[in-house]
């Protein structure tokens, strides 16, 4: 079931460079100079056998077929949010419940929940003779579960990432766009209900916005009416908490508020990335990561080792290889012409791209979140190959474009 | 909708977000890019932990035993390092640490901390003057004052800090430690390293060379270090210096003095000692050869050491019979020619011109043995066995030191074990009911037993800790309550147990008239338990005072000293009128120290939760003597 042809060579290649990237970035994370002598962890070449791994898994999934791969999908899933449970009874690791280890490996059941919920959102949603609010009942009915456990770990980066490909999914399963904007209508009012003028624009822009959809006017009035609701409750709501549970929460949205935890890693993820200038120190020559990092930079904060040792112009080399690499993927979505498939597509995209988005951002200090690794770049085994098997799903309907439901 | 349309949608998404990123990567590393620059090289913004207090140990008059005393310790910077060969041979030169080390030093713990490294501690002044100036070709190298311990004088009870290693490291991850601090690796600074060691504050810098505040974050983040509990012991300095020094020279041995009235350890000594400043230094081959001579002086043999008791354990067996009703106080059992024949063996008596018939309060007062071969005849062995155990000599009485050894007392199942036969045991019994063959007790299971029978029956687990001091008060029942019960003796057992003890001190013929103390009530045992590790016979004595109310119990145990009659009791007596002699400043109540009064004023202002204040201070009211001995 390999078609050569068919085969997404651009996409693959990509892949492959960018893990060759990462590989390079974790070796020097690992490595300390001082003065004429160096030492190196061998988290490096643990991740070149991950990336074996990682790439004759997509091979094999490849060469699977299609049947059975479809059938594997619903009992994966619920094993994986057994995982999810279980995930919450091991003892915390940097304070928060998100690994199992053993052997010396960890396996965060996180991160294949992402692409088991994807896919299953995408086979429930393509039903035939859904309407368009099952469709939306259905999406959010699954993707609830594991958001909700991944919430209690807790990470709040990852379950970021599950809303954006849902609402990617609903898209890409033509569910018409006053959908989403009445989904995300609840968060938006709360996030306006900072300053009474945010409240208000933002209240007549949904309304002005619901009423050009031509949405029947009984539906902007319940609309209207939730989100004004909303938007006045949460002042009262939150002035009722004590304020080390204001606290927590906003610790929990913005991690550098609690400079002696998370957010330290932050502040000096972006000094170090800074200190690299235009040009960047040099590979291996990096001295942030020898002075005040916890010694994790070489999983959620190895951009900011790319960032210092090879300055803007490395950043930004990496930062257009994963552009091209999305940029093919969603060349892909007009290809496939399965809806399963195609939605699928759209989600595996939207969360590979978000969680980018998110980590390079966390990395540089726009974005106060944690917990979400750099695809493909990051040290880890779970997250490679999950993250390999994500794009090797799209390889595979790529492969089997000529077969129309 | 057109097929393509969310490939568009998601194609603008990708397009807005990484032009996001590319922009704020610009800002960052082009424009500010010389600014962070700075900061980086300079190393402006970091966190520095502020190390907590560790908490003092005083005895029960306020007295220090251990204290922090300032120290002079050297860091490493790893991350300023430049020249590692230069740096290796200063270090080599002035202080030894070999090159091997020191990678090992920077290299594994670069990978587990960001913090400095403490490479030397405990610097002299002189030293640190000299090498000052050398400091300044190594700007990875910096002085840093500290603290260190200090122990006032040698014992076996304080244990002693050291650096934390590898191992500990790793077990206590979640509990904060530097890979710099000091962690309790024996005695009272192990047992209660929670209380002692407080918890480090964190503090944030973050300004640059002009001392203005770069605002990274928040300033009103820091931490402030919560200072560790100092612990009140229920030791007595006096007494512990006297009785360390009433060792005779050159013995090895243990002597444990506690409180009757409320089991604390007034003193607790074991021969040959060592002083634990010894490891607050680098230790030098020579010196840990000395530490590990023959004569084990690390080995404290009066909680991690179980001897045969010999005749000090007969009470244990006259107990049984008593309150088994196999004997009363006038019951004469077989008579003592020298000894008494049991199956086709015959067990001798100490004394070969023998005792003749006995009961129970002479046979204690001249040790028969004959006597307790017969009663242990009428007895089955597990219920010996069990006997024993509820008096509190097989199992570890749980005192507040960590690695205290159990004693043994073997039952039927042990015997099956070891023979691999369940046959005739009564030899074996004959053995045990006078304290030898497979007896083994330590010198403080002993004492917590002779404290018990002193009280009226009444165990309570022998303990140092009364209370902490300083930024919250805790009494001992607060720390971990203490084990208490009665055993649950019938008056005339202890009567007749105690009689006995009183008849072995006083009466004509006692083998314990060597404890001979002016104005008050002696009672007491001696024991010559005959062993494996010598051919002269084990010393010991457990006796304790009654003045006007039970006072102090005495166990001293000598290895291989000869008669305990002759050669522990005398020493006893000295304890026992050193303490009656000085009774009045023994038991002069000692008022808190105003120093400390200080601190806990401060501390209320501070209230902790996790140790509840206790109110204003107060004496302990009398604890009322639990049961009067009958």
């Amino acid at each position: 079931m390999f078609n050569r042809k068919k085969f997404d060579w651009v996409l693959a290649s990509l892949l492959i460079i960018l893990i060759v990237m990462g590989c390079i970035a974790i070796y020097s994370a690992s490595t300390t100079i001082i003065g004429k002598h160096h030492s190196t962890q061998n988290h490096w070449w643990k991740q070149i056998i991950f990336a074996i791994i990682s790439l004759s898994a997509i091979l094999l999934l490849l060469k699977l077929p299609m049947p059975i791969f479809d059938i594997l999908i619903v009992p994966l899933f619920i094993a994986n949010m057994l995982a999810l449970i279980g995930v919450l009874f091991v003892p915390a690791a940097h304070g928060a419940h998100r690994w199992f280890s053993f052997l010396g490996l960890s396996y965060q059941p996180s991160e294949s929940a992402k692409l088991l919920s994807v896919l299953l959102v995408a086979r429930v949603i393509t039903k035939e003779n859904l309407t368009e609010l099952q469709q939306v009942a259905y999406g959010f009915g699954i993707m609830v579960v594991p958001i909700v456990l991944i919430l209690m770990e807790p990470d709040f980066g990852t379950s970021l990432v599950f809303v954006f490909s849902l609402l990617a999914m609903l898209i890409a399963a033509d569910v018409p766009f006053y959908y989403i904007l009445i989904i995300v209508s609840p968060v938006l009012s709360i996030v306006s209900s900072l300053h009474w003028i945010a409240v208000v624009v933002w209240i007549l822009l949904f309304v002005y916005l619901l009423i050009r959809m031509g949405l029947s006017w009984v539906t902007i009035t319940i609309c209207g009416v939730i989100n004004v609701f909303l938007a006045l409750i949460m002042p009262i709501f939150w002035n009722g908490l004590k304020a080390y549970q204001q606290e927590r929460i906003l610790t929990f949205i913005d991690p550098t508020r609690d400079p002696l935890g998370a957010g330290y890693q932050i502040i000096q993820a972006k000094i170090a990335i800074g200190s690299g200038g235009f040009a960047g120190k040099g590979w291996l020559m990096g001295t942030q990561k020898n002075m005040n990092f916890l010694p994790e930079h070489h999983t959620d904060f190895i951009f900011s080792v790319i960032g210092e040792e090879f300055g803007f112009l490395g950043s930004v080399l990496v930062l257009t290889v994963f552009a091209l690499f999305f940029w093919r993927m969603a060349h892909a979505i007009p290809e496939i012409k399965v809806k399963e498939r195609k939605v699928a597509t759209a989600g595996i995209l939207a969360y590979l791209m978000i969680q980018t988005f998110i980590n390079i951002g966390m990395n540089v200090g726009i974005v106060p979140v944690t917990g979400v690794p750099l695809l493909f770049i990051s040290y880890g085994g779970s997250s490679l190959l999950i993250n390999s098997l994500a794009v090797g799903v799209v390889l595979k309907y790529l492969n089997e474009r000529g077969f129309i439901k | 909708m057109n097929r393509s349309t969310s490939a568009l949608y998601l194609r603008v998404i990708l397009c807005l977000l990484f032009l996001f990123l590319f922009g704020a990567l610009f800002r960052l590393q082009v424009i500010k890019g010389s600014y962070y620059r700075r900061i980086a090289e300079n190393n402006f913004v970091r966190i520095r932990r502020v190390t907590a207090t560790r908490g003092e140990i005083y005895d029960v008059k306020y007295r220090p035993i251990v204290i922090n005393i300032p120290s002079h310790d050297l860091y490493l910077i790893s991350g300023k390092v430049k020249n590692i060969d230069a740096l290796g041979l200063f270090l080599k030169t002035h202080f030894g640490i070999e090159k091997e080390e020191l990678h090992d030093l920077i290299f594994q713990q670069r990978f587990k901390t960001y913090e400095e490294i403490m490479l030397v501690d405990n610097i002299s002044y002189e030293t640190m003057l000299t090498l000052s100036e050398k400091l300044n070709y190594f700007p990875e190298l910096v002085f840093r004052s500290g603290t260190t311990r200090e122990y006032l004088y040698p014992n076996h009870f304080t244990g002693y800090v050291g650096r934390i290693n590898e191992d500990e490291f790793r077990r206590y991850r979640q509990e904060d430690y530097s890979l710099n601090g000091y962690i309790g690796k024996g005695g009272l600074e192990k047992y209660y390293e929670i209380l002692l060691r407080g918890k480090d504050g964190k503090q944030i810098i973050q300004v640059d060379a002009r001392g203005q505040n770069l605002g990274f974050f928040r300033t009103d983040a820091d931490v402030a270090p919560l200072n560790g509990l100092s612990l009140v012991l229920s030791i007595d300095n006096d007494l512990q210096t006297f009785v360390q020094e009433c060792f005779p020279p050159g013995s090895r041995g243990a002597i444990v003095v506690s409180n009757i009235e409320d089991g604390g350890i007034l003193a607790y000594a074991s021969n040959p000692c060592y002083d634990p400043n010894v490891f607050m230094q680098r230790i030098s081959p020579d010196l840990w050869a000395e530490l590990n001579r023959p004569e084990r002086p690390l080995l404290d043999r009066a909680s991690q050491g179980a001897y045969p008791p010999g005749s000090v354990f007969k009470p244990v067996t006259a107990a049984e019979g008593l309150e088994a009703g196999i004997i009363n106080r006038n019951t004469l059992l077989a008579p003592c020619g020298g000894g008494l024949k049991i199956g086709n063996r015959f067990f001798k008596c100490w004394s070969s011109s023998g005792h003749g018939r006995t009961n129970v309060v002479d046979a204690l007062r001249v040790s028969c043995d004959v006597f307790f071969y017969d009663l242990i005849s009428r007895i089955p062995l597990d219920d010996a066995w069990r006997h024993a155990v509820s008096c509190g000599v097989v199992n570890r009485t749980g005192i507040d030191l960590p690695g205290e050894r159990a004693g043994l007392y073997p039952n039927t199942e042990w015997f099956k074990k070891r023979l691999g036969r369940a046959g005739s045991l009564q030899g074996y019994k004959a053995n045990l009911s006078i304290g030898q063959g497979e007896v083994l007790t330590t010198p403080l299971q002993m004492n917590a037993f002779y404290a018990a029978i002193a009280r009226g029956g009444y165990w309570i687990q022998p303990h140092f800790l009364v209370r902490t001091l300083g930024r919250g008060r805790v009494s001992r029942e607060q720390v971990q309550p203490l084990d208490k019960h009665s055993f649950g003796w019938s008056q005339s057992t202890l009567k007749a147990i105690q009689d006995g003890l009183w008849a072995v001190t006083n009466a004509p013929g006692g083998t314990g008239r060597a404890f001979n103390v002016a104005g008050v009530t002696t009672y007491g045992k001696t024991g010559s338990a005959e062993n494996a590790m010598g051919k002269i016979t084990h010393a010991w004595f457990c006796g304790y005072i009654v003045a006007e109310k039970p006072e102090i119990v005495i166990t001293v145990f000598l290895e291989n000293a000869g008669g305990g009659g002759a050669v522990a009791a005398p020493i006893a007596s000295r304890i026992a009128n050193y303490y009656v002699g000085n009774i009045d400043r023994f038991k002069a109540p000692a008022p808190i120290p105003d120093q400390f009064r200080d601190l806990e004023d401060e501390a209320e202002d501070e209230a902790e939760e996790a140790f509840p204040y206790q109110g204003p201070y107060e004496e302990p009211a009398a604890v009322t003597p639990v049961e009067e001995a009958g």
